[in-house]
């Protein structure tokens, strides 16, 4: 039993050299390769931003995303930076989340030189097609790139699945599940129990051509406005308003001034496609995350009806991808809260 | 619950001492609450499928042992039905509605996720009941052990395919604590993650990015993919399998070996009895047996082979690629058989030959696998097509990085030094300063060089 147990710590040992060689070679040879592998470049961003930064802009595609039509090809963030006398520079990436925004900020050190922090707040992100979206698995990958731990150990918890790594099936599965279990919260009497009731009733020949054809492209929209909006936040379990949350306290730890720029939605077209319902929950789950936000001490930026419905780009899905009129009406108003 | 994640890492080693801490009788139970955990921890709802699987399996088992004639071959066949009819609901019906679309118009796609490794759970546990029918196996009393057999967590979702005197026996043994079955346990998972992690993981995106779109690719492309597949296949399922045993060794049960390095086959005979001989064995004993095996004229006897090995493509997965798989394969191996009978004696026994036979059968084996990884006939045909198209448009070339090759090469290393061997029994007997080198450069590798995308075992899909 003695032998054994020499034996065990000589390998305990023997394992954790190994660990700690490994992890010299690995920060030093290969942890970039594999940032650009995942497409967790925003740390590299990050790290030379901070240092020549008053404000830093945390956000998604909404922020440069241009309509081919454009003259001016500025982001959002690029445009706040002409209006303000202070530095502003974005890190960004399409399609990522709070989650991404909270590990990239735990990475501002003391001595940086930025102040201000400005993180979109985005009420699609809330929703299950977003939480459960396909892309979530390549997302966690990158945010575990993002951890605070040493890079060996973010190279072990990605090869040894220790992340949300569910497959594409699964995710459509649990939307599916969650469609079917969620409730409408509308204040009047309504005839559809749940999102996929709704959709179904949607789905079927709500809008028609006037030959008596089905608008296809239509009603796909109005289903697509119902499946993304028709949600209510739940504060205890949903996993963004944890992230908003966090990114909170990490601030306030960090001292640095938050504002969360509350995104426009295409609020104009879910109501005349879908009805007023929609309208109200959308208006409902955008009054939460104002009444939370400001409560807990951050400055939130209301954007939320501010684009018109004609300044979206993709008019026939729903982004927050906003033509140059958008994004002048939206670095404005986020301009107002810098000064 | 996967082999390479953290979560098993924590989960494995838990088990394993409360197994030895536990008095004999009690482990049981804690191997069907593990193996419960274990497969819940893939969808919860679906472990209720394998408790189905397990109580008409154990009932049919009892009632057949006590019936005769007609009542028994009927309990045989209500076993065959539940268990050939769940895999049909969950892995077939939409393959069914495709194929009889015409006559079906307003039958609608199931939609549904399909349990991991239905086919593994069915075909263990069915083995069982005709056992019992033949009259070779008794019937388990226990139901404990038998739903252990059945969920034996080590190789419950990809095999090995055990057969009930086996692993019904290793179940109901004692196994003492012994440093040996530790040693050669930890062995086994170590070389099994990294064949699976530094091998077929870092094979896969290249697979994945050819196949998603091969006309982009130079002919010399083509032929890398196809053989990179032929790797990467073998190593996730020799990965998984090389660590099932090594779990279950762990655990003092031994489990049969899945591989015994097919791709050093001299020929299609020989591979299929190299290549997840659990399955083969299951397809000759209950299929090709009972269709009267050799016994039967030459005709016959083609037509049994052809069928049998299109039925074990067709146990893969639902879809015609898979049943061509197996056909191409019962093709193969009828036309060696033929050819065989011309050849004299000590030419067949010759070197040279044998390695002509071994490059010609690795070559054939790879071509078909096309018909395995496309995702339907005409992606395949392209994929083929793609092999033979010369052009001086400029397309891409599929690159394989340095860290690859030198995982590939370290791999053909320890493949060949342990030659008719295995990985634990082979490095037992060496010094400890080599034994000890080869841990050290094997946790190197797995630490720096395993494919940074984990991707999931591709025969959990069946």
């Amino acid at each position: 039993m003695k032998k054994l147990f020499y034996k065990l710590c000589a390998a305990l040992l023997i394992g954790a050299f190994i660990i700690f060689v490994s992890n010299i070679i690995y920060t030093k040879y290969f942890f970039k390769n594999d940032l650009v592998l995942l497409d967790a470049k925003m740390l590299m961003q990050l790290d030379s931003l901070q240092y020549n930064s008053d404000v830093l802009y945390f956000a998604e595609s909404s922020n440069g995303t241009t309509a081919n039509s454009d003259t001016c090809l500025l982001s959002i963030s690029q445009m706040i930076d002409t209006l303000s006398p202070l530095k502003i520079n974005a890190v960004e990436h399409g399609a990522i989340h709070a989650k991404t925004y909270l590990n990239l900020i735990k990475h501002i050190n003391s001595n940086a030189l930025v102040k201000t922090l400005v993180v979109t707040l985005n009420a699609r992100s809330f929703g299950s097609p977003w939480i459960n979206s396909k892309l979530e698995t390549n997302l966690s990958q990158a945010n575990v790139m993002y951890e605070s731990m040493p890079a060996i150990f973010k190279r072990i918890k990605l090869t040894f699945n220790a992340f949300d790594n569910k497959s594409v099936q699964m995710r459509d599965y649990i939307n599916e599940q969650n469609w079917s279990k969620s409730k409408i919260n509308v204040p009047e009497e309504f005839p559809y129990k749940n999102v996929r009731q709704w959709d179904n009733a949607m789905a079927y020949g709500t809008y028609l051509l006037p030959n008596g054809d089905w608008d296809v492209p239509k009603i796909s929209l109005a289903c697509h406005y119902i499946k993304t909006y028709a949600f209510t936040i739940d504060t205890l379990n949903n996993p963004r308003i944890k992230d908003f949350d966090e990114i909170v306290t990490v601030a306030k730890q960090k001292n640095l001034k938050l504002i969360f720029h509350l995104l426009a939605e295409n609020v104009q077209y879910a109501d005349s496609l879908v009805g007023k319902e929609l309208h109200h929950i959308m208006q409902e789950n955008k009054q939460l995350l104002m009444d939370r936000y400001s409560r807990k001490g951050a400055i939130v930026v209301n954007s939320f009806e501010l684009v018109n419905g004609k300044d979206f780009i993709d008019q026939n899905w729903t982004t927050e991808h906003y033509n140059q009129n958008g994004r002048w009406i939206l670095a404005k108003n986020v301009f107002r809260y810098i000064k | 619950m996967l082999f390479n994640s953290l979560h098993f890492l924590i989960f494995f080693p838990i088990v394993t001492l409360l197994y030895y801490l536990l008095k004999q009788k009690y482990r049981w139970i804690l191997l069907f609450i593990a193996s419960t955990y274990f497969y819940s921890a893939f969808f919860l709802p679906y472990i209720l499928i394998l408790y189905f699987i397990i109580i008409i399996d154990y009932v049919c088992g009892i009632l057949i042992e006590n019936s005769k004639n007609k009542t028994k071959l009927f309990w045989l066949l209500y076993s065959i039905i539940s268990n050939i009819g769940l895999l049909f609901y969950f892995k077939y019906y939409n393959f069914f509605i495709d194929v009889f679309v015409e006559y079906l118009p307003n039958v609608k796609h199931l939609d549904i996720i399909l349990p991991i490794g239905l086919s593994f759970h069915t075909f263990q546990s069915l083995s069982y009941t005709i056992e019992v029918y033949k009259g070779k196996q008794k019937a388990e009393k226990h139901i404990g052990y038998f739903a252990n057999y059945v969920l034996f967590f080590p190789q419950m979702v990809a095999g090995p395919i055990e057969r009930y005197d086996c692993l019904g026996k290793e179940l109901r043994s004692k196994h003492v604590f012994n440093f040996k079955n530790i040693s050669n346990g930890l062995r086994l998972i170590l070389y099994g993650l990294f064949v699976k992690m530094c091998i077929a993981d870092n094979l896969a995106p290249l697979v994945n990015e050819f196949y998603s779109n091969p006309t982009q690719y130079y002919s010399s492309s083509a032929w890398i993919a196809l053989i990179a597949f032929s790797i990467q296949i073998y190593a996730d399922f020799y990965g998984y399998s090389t660590i099932a045993v090594g779990a279950a060794r762990l655990l003092g049960i031994n489990l049969m070996d899945n591989f015994n390095q097919p791709y050093f086959a001299t020929s299609f005979y020989q591979f299929w009895q190299r290549w997840h001989i659990s399955l083969t064995t299951w397809f000759r004993n209950y299929v090709f047996f009972p269709m009267g095996g050799s016994y039967v004229n030459a005709f016959r006897w083609i037509i049994n082979v052809l069928l049998v090995f299109a039925l074990s493509g067709f146990w893969h997965g639902a879809n015609y690629t898979f049943i061509i798989w197996g056909f191409l394969h019962g093709l193969f191996y009828l036309i060696e058989k033929g050819f065989s009978n011309f050849i004299p004696v000590f030419i067949a026994k010759n070197k040279i030959f044998l390695t002509f036979g071994a490059i010609a059968t690795f070559t054939l084996v790879t071509f078909i696998w096309v018909f395995f990884r496309a995702e339907n006939f005409d992606k395949a045909l392209l994929v083929i097509k793609q092999c033979y198209t010369y052009t001086f448009e400029a397309k891409k070339d599929l690159l394989i990085n340095i860290q690859t090759i030198t995982m590939l090469a370290v791999f053909i290393v320890f493949e060949i030094v342990i030659y008719k061997s295995r990985f634990d029994l082979f490095f037992q007997n060496q010094k400890t300063v080599i034994r000890w080198f080869v841990y050290i450069i094997l946790a190197f590798c797995l630490l720096l060089f395993s494919g940074i995308q984990s991707y999931q075992f591709i025969y959990f899909q069946f």
